[in-house]
């Protein structure tokens, strides 16, 4: 199983549990220093949007800055993407983190940077 | 040495197969240096048009008949190097390729040409090429035809990758699929590796595809994105990979890629009833509004 490109264990089954995954982003040992925010921009059939998320507190966030950190380019892989959104409404409860999940959950193209 | 995978893509026809196994694996050869043989296991002998850079290789059953008989046949004639990137002269990983092929449309088995050339390649000791690491089979819409089941009834391909999508045929397609690996899973060891989502880019996709995936017992290895740069690339019979490596869809395909190849999540396949398949798209908003009332009304009605 893959979940935000970190690897589970075959006997772990097709429902790795969230606290498994947060636990493989700590030992990545994300370095978020100087990270107060994160900037994204979208285009669907054109359209393009401006996005900014600064909550530091959130898993949102963490998982943010390692996908930052580990990516080749800014480009986000959808299936991250859709896996980080599926996970933070489950352990984040923030309106600002709520309403990026459902940006998250769209079919638009996503670049990102730290700011 | 690590032992020879085998691996097969399986889905409904006009999924997306031969773009989303071609890439992938080129993906493979490219970016992780795996050396791989590509069986083409389609009458339309389309499975390595972008790794040859060809309009359609001559198959396996063309060649014998034209030869008159299969033993005729050398391997040098049938297994032809990758184009570019993908021969074994140049870095990274090489690609062989060949095609089965099949009789003309409405006329015999069509799974005769895969049985013929998984037999041909075996006795020409294809399978035993120096630094071989993959054998791809790209195998043609459903299992319901015991030809095309071929490479799992005889335990070739021992992973198989569901190619999909959200929509309900293309469920329907991977869920036969399952049940023609569930059959064969205890006798010749094959068994479900995991669904790939060619995204149609329709409603609620990912948590469909995902849903499936794990009602089926396996999981959603990735979800491919559509992208237009896919079409550009193929016109010039080419993988993304090779027509614009640093593109996003090549990133894409080389996650996909980096995971089939650390990939050890291999089950036997849990189907579902044909009513369960019905109930999970419903639940999932492919049509909102199909609640029991609304069966059969059009959306002005509804």
């Amino acid at each position: 199983m893959f979940i935000l490109g970190f690897k589970f264990p075959a006997e772990m089954g097709n429902k790795i549990p969230d606290e498994a995954v947060v636990a493989k982003l700590d030992e990545a040992n994300i370095d978020a220093t100087g990270i107060n925010e994160i900037k994204m921009s979208t285009e669907y059939h054109g359209q393009t949007e401006e996005l900014s998320y600064t909550n530091k507190d959130t898993f949102m966030f963490k998982a943010l800055v390692n996908y930052i950190n580990t990516a080749e380019t800014d480009y986000m892989i959808y299936m991250n993407r859709y896996q980080i959104a599926e996970i933070s409404k489950r352990l984040d409860s923030d309106d600002e983190t709520m309403e990026l999940c459902k940006k998250f959950d769209s079919m638009a193209h996503f670049k990102i940077r730290a700011a | 040495m690590a032992a020879l995978r085998q691996i097969a893509f399986y889905g409904k026809g006009g999924i997306g197969k031969s773009t989303t196994s071609q890439n992938t694996l080129a993906s493979m050869a490219h970016y992780f240096d795996k050396n791989i043989m590509i069986v083409g296991c389609d009458p339309k002998a389309d499975s390595t048009r972008l790794i040859l850079h060809e309009k359609a290789q001559n198959t396996i059953l063309q060649m014998a008949a034209e030869m008159g008989t299969v033993e005729d046949l050398e391997l040098e004639d049938a297994l032809k190097p990758g184009a570019g990137i993908f021969s074994a002269d140049t870095s990274g990983g090489w690609i062989n390729c060949t095609e089965s092929g099949g009789p003309e449309p409405g006329v015999g088995c069509a799974g005769r040409g895969v049985i013929t050339a998984i037999n041909f390649l075996e006795e020409e000791g294809a399978y035993e090429a120096e630094g071989l690491d993959f054998v791809s089979y790209d195998v043609l819409g459903d299992v319901v035809c015991g030809g095309f089941a071929m490479p799992i009834r005889e335990g070739k391909a021992q992973e198989i990758y569901i190619v999909m999508s959200g929509e309900m045929m293309a469920m329907y397609a991977a869920n036969n699929i399952s049940k023609g690996i569930l059959k064969y899973a205890n006798t010749g060891g094959v068994r479900l590796a995991g669904l790939v989502c060619n995204a149609r880019m329709t409603d609620f996709e990912y948590d469909l595809s995902k849903a499936l995936a794990e009602d089926l017992g396996t999981h959603l290895i990735h979800f491919v994105p559509r992208n237009n740069i896919v079409q550009r690339a193929e016109i010039r019979r080419m993988t993304v990979v090779e027509y614009s490596p640093k593109c996003d869809q090549a990133i894409e395909y080389k996650e996909l890629a980096r995971k089939i190849i650390a990939n050890d999540y291999k089950i036997i396949p849990t189907p579902l009833e044909m009513d369960d398949l019905e109930d999970l798209i419903m639940k999932y908003g492919l049509d909102l509004e199909a609640d029991e009332d609304n069966i059969g009304k059009s959306e002005g009605e509804a």
